[in-house]
């Protein structure tokens, strides 16, 4: 009985195991799929106007400030920018009012009246109309984008016919802590690899920020028919993904490491953690919601299905290849049983030869030689704790995982804010700006 | 972008080659297609009578028997000689001679080689496609298959139930997978795989790894190159590590006071007493060296001085890496050579030869070459010359090599031994019988018990789990057994076993096969005999 049930485990597990590699290394696979998973130069083809979608909650001046001073530097000619503060939060307020002055033509404020999230904050913007770009882009408060990334965009939409482009976001502060590292690769994967393949198999979660999406996607239209982000749902990003892909919308995903949006990991463990919860728990909102059962053939609804319980299969295999391997060894089970229970720990060994293998990558773009910053490096040490990580990281997010399904059936649905510090900012944003608003 | 899949890929030149299609199927299809069924037909034919029935593929068949009857790694104690894959692929193919022999009085083991013409054909379509993928020519890739199959000494040898067989086929696969013309990162850690499974087929084709490495190497591109490396050592160690792990779980990693264990099998294979310089008269190796030669002395030494000459060309650089480390391992002064240890060389050997004759018609054809007519024809005339000698020279000896093959039969005295024992001893009961491993099969299927009844003749004196069922003192235990089937391999090892020694010296023969009187052990007196124990 044992023995058949650690049979039976271990093919499920080894099975799960195979397909995230699978889905994990797919930038990887030919050099034309690498090729293919960056940015298109954009020789002309471009054009269309681009809003700046810009929601905000109890920051720092100087994290906004130079958030915004970054994409006022932007070589497109045509784009504006919506700062969207909450009616709760009249000192936020205070600084989105000052920093539209830099540019009052360009920047626009919006006051969220009944402020429950970042979804009720960009419904909104799109409410009040100020959103006039044929392309909205959302952004998060401490996000710096690269000035050539509006063009690279708008090229991207026109010569692929998108309908929704998602830009890399890459988090940095790799040397901030054990779970930072490990987060920091978990994005150069998802980013890099991950969400390509999710939009060519037509089924993609967006991420919640570098998103370029057709104003006329999102916009009230009909009354009757949703319209902008679910505010009702932790995971508004995903939630809207599902919502288009299901819709058969043309999703493009381009990374290119010089481009990436970059961000900051959570700043404690603790933090972490809620967000890693709010994600999972909106998942599972995205789930249970069904949306996706429209897509159109079987195999898109059972990509969607797998990628949607993804962090719950991977926290469950994060315990059960350890204790199916104990039972192998110290259960009286037949010899093959207790092979096989090894066999999962092949593809989860691969995921960190391959895991180790792209930290070099990730530690050549963008600490590496000739980048302009040089504060940190990957070195030894960093590989070490990215092994020893591996286990404990994987416990992290079952407890995550754990908690995320405990507060869906108890009906918690309130939104944990993760705050930002800007710790990814290699220079602190000039004092000279920060005076004039 | 994502979507952007659609641009045109730089192809393999091999891509780039006129189609050419018959049947709506490819020429390469056909040319691969003909030159395997070529190869089958001459390995298939009489190849229960062909060569001699070897101790080592009663001994490794009897292991997959044990498998596919629970009886666990091998029919005696595992005592980690070799890892166990190439006999577990073997029980899954088991039931290929049962399905087609049922009749008793067949050489179980002889009429089971059938079970390697599966590997063959494999090996065969693999090397076809290897060649084609290191952009050899369609005629040039038919030729190594040729070579490769038909040989008298691949036509002996790859008949015969033997790791190195399966082996040779599980390393050709992960050649074509290096060699991947999308530079697929899959395919590279598919390569890891398969040679993995090449080396716990038979565990000296990991000299044949590093070449791989170099493969892999000419075929990553610079973008993907890391992950494909992590991609194809990462398979490889995680597969080879099943086997240690195998030996952990049993609890007989290392061990101590004589008993097996993983390290003591692997200090026995590397401490195995040398069999001396090839080169030096009267070593054993100088004896197995001429007795490949005396199947084929073409494609050895043809194949050799290639492999060297290989070397000097890119595109045929990784093979002839695989092949010149297997051959200076084989010519190293000392150090044991076993007899079958050329079935691996002989894929390469065969597409260094035909990389190079490629060469070399290029070179005739080409060299200089001006669009003169004359000159034209002098070109073709020489290129005429050389396949008229190549061709002069090598049918006529692989033909009768092939022909001998083909129609002698050398176990009828085995065949006729395993009737007579059928005849006679149709149900032994509790009766002991001793035999080499050849014939370890067909006395179980004759009715005597696996293991302790019916014994294999070197595992008296060593292995306790037969010693302890025979009953009496140490000096006693031979009274036990009642009958013994003597062969030529038997006489050569009997002096290394007391209790073999001692039934052999105190039994009469019942029956004999062969030209001379029997009832003398002094001499090779006969090819089998069968003898009773009077105790």
């Amino acid at each position: 009985m044992l023995a058949a049930a650690v049979l039976v485990i271990s093919i499920v597990l080894f099975s799960i195991a195979t397909a995230t590699l699978w889905w994990m290394m797919h930038a990887w696979r030919t050099p034309e799929v690498f090729e293919s998973t960056t940015f298109v130069r954009p020789d002309g083809g471009t054009g269309l106007s681009i809003t700046l979608m810009l929601a905000i909650r109890q920051e720092r001046q100087d994290v906004v400030e130079n958030t915004v001073q970054k994409m006022l530097e932007s070589d497109h000619d045509n784009f504006d920018i919506v700062i969207i503060t909450g009616s709760d939060d009249p000192e936020t307020t205070g600084i989105a009012r000052r920093l539209a002055q830099i540019d009052p033509t360009r920047i626009h404020t919006v006051i969220d009246p009944h402020h429950r999230n970042k979804a009720t904050a960009l419904n909104s913007a799109l409410a009040a109309g100020v959103c006039q770009g044929d392309i909205l882009g959302v952004f998060d408060a401490e996000d710096v984008v690269h000035p050539a990334l509006l063009s690279h965009v708008d090229h991207a939409f026109l010569t692929e016919n998108a309908d929704v482009v998602q830009g890399g976001v890459q988090l940095l502060n790799f040397y901030s802590s054990w779970y930072s590292l490990r987060n920091c690769m978990e994005y150069f994967f998802w980013y890099r690899s991950r969400l390509h393949l999710q939009a060519e198999k037509g089924f993609i979660t967006l991420g919640g920020n570098t998103v370029f999406i057709k104003r006329e996607l999102v916009e009230p239209t009909d009354p009757d028919a949703q319209w902008g982000w679910d505010d009702t749902c932790l995971a508004e990003d995903c939630e809207l993904g599902v919502r288009l892909s299901s819709a058969g919308k043309k999703t493009v995903v381009a990374y290119s490491p010089e481009m990436v949006t970059r961000e900051e990991t959570p700043d404690t463990l603790k933090s972490f953690v809620r967000q890693r919860t709010r994600w999972m728990q909106g998942f599972l909102q995205v789930y249970r919601k069904g949306d996706w059962r429209q897509l159109p053939t079987r195999r898109q609804r059972l990509l969607a299905r797998f990628t949607l319980s993804t962090p719950f299969y991977q926290a469950a295999s994060g315990l059960a290849v350890p204790v199916g391997i104990a039972i192998g060894i110290l259960a009286k089970v037949p010899m093959v049983v207790a092979m096989i229970s090894w066999l999962p720990a092949v593809p989860m060994f691969l995921v960190l030869a391959f895991e180790i293998a792209a930290l070099r990558d990730f530690g050549k773009e963008y600490y590496g030689k000739d980048q302009p910053d040089q504060s940190h490096k990957v070195n030894f040490g960093t590989y070490l704790t990215l092994i020893i990580g591996m286990p404990f990281f994987q416990i992290v997010l079952m407890f995550s995982a754990l908690r995320a399904v405990w507060r869906e059936l108890r009906g918690h649905q309130d939104w944990e804010l993760t705050k930002h510090v800007g710790a990814h900012l290699a220079t602190p944003a000039p004092t000279s700006a920060t005076s004039s608003v | 972008m994502s979507t952007t899949l659609d641009r045109p890929l730089e192809r393999a030149p091999i891509d780039r080659a006129k189609p050419w299609r018959f049947l709506g199927r490819s020429a390469d299809f056909w040319l691969c297609a003909v030159a395997t069924i070529a190869v089958l037909l001459v390995q298939a034919w009489n190849i229960a009578g062909y060569p001699r029935v070897f101790d080592d593929e009663g001994t490794y068949l009897a292991q997959a028997y044990a498998i596919d009857h629970g009886l666990g790694m091998t029919p005696y104690t595992y005592w980690f000689d070799h890892p166990p894959l190439g006999w577990m692929q073997l029980s899954l193919l088991a039931w290929i001679p049962e399905a087609i022999w049922h009749s008793p009085g067949q050489l179980v083991v002889a009429y089971a080689r059938i079970i390697m013409l599966p590997f063959t054909a494999a090996s065969c379509i693999l090397l076809y496609v290897l060649a084609r993928r290191m952009t050899l020519p369609r005629w040039a890739a038919t030729l190594a298959v040729l070579l490769f199959g038909l040989s008298p000494l691949s036509v002996t040898l790859q008949r015969e139930i033997f790791l190195d067989n399966i082996a040779v086929t599980w390393i050709l696969a992960a050649f074509v997978l290096a060699y991947s013309p999308r530079k697929f990162l899959w395919s590279h850690v598919g390569c890891g795989l398969c040679a993995g499974i090449a080396v716990l087929s038979k565990e000296t084709m990991l000299l044949a790894v590093p070449a791989l490495f170099v493969a892999v190497w000419q075929n990553v591109d610079k973008r993907t190159r890391k992950y494909s490396y992590v991609g194809f050592i990462g398979a490889f160690l995680l597969l080879i590590v099943q086997y240690p792990l195998y030996a952990i779980l049993k609890g007989e990693l290392w061990s101590t006071g004589g008993k097996v264990s993983l390290i003591a099998g692997l200090t026995y294979q590397l401490s195995r007493p040398g069999s001396g310089s090839v080169f030096a008269k009267g070593t054993n190796a100088h004896d197995v060296l001429h007795n490949w030669l005396f199947y084929d002395p073409v494609l050895i030494v043809a194949g050799s001085v290639a492999l060297v000459i290989a070397l000097a060309f890119r595109h045929l650089r990784p093979v002839a890496i695989a092949g010149v480390v297997l051959v200076l391992t084989a010519i190293r002064p000392s150090g044991y050579l076993p007899s079958m240890y050329i079935i691996q060389m002989l894929p390469f050997f065969a597409l260094a030869i035909a990389g190079l004759a490629d060469q070399l018609v290029a070179v005739i054809l080409t060299y200089r070459a001006r669009p003169i007519f004359w000159q034209q024809l002098a070109r073709l005339a020489v290129l005429l010359v050389c396949i008229m000698l190549a061709f002069v020279y090598v049918v006529p000896r692989w033909y009768s090599g092939d022909k001998n093959a083909d129609t002698q039969d050398l176990n009828t005295g085995y065949a006729e031994a395993v009737e007579w024992v059928h005849t006679h001893i149709p149900h032994p009961g509790d009766q002991r019988i001793v035999v080499d491993d050849t014939l370890f099969l067909d006395m179980l299927q004759d009715g005597f018990k696996p293991s302790r009844y019916d014994i294999y003749f070197f595992k008296l004196d060593v292995d306790p789990d037969v010693m302890n069922s025979l009953g009496g003192s140490e000096a006693n235990k031979w009274k036990s057994i009642q009958y013994v089937i003597e062969t030529p391999y038997m006489w050569e090892n009997a002096p290394q076993s007391y209790t073999t020694e001692k039934i052999l010296n105190n039994s009469t023969v019942v029956w004999y096969y062969g030209s001379y009187p029997p009832n003398s052990i002094a001499g090779q007196n006969s090819d089998v005999e069968i003898r009773k124990v009077i105790p």
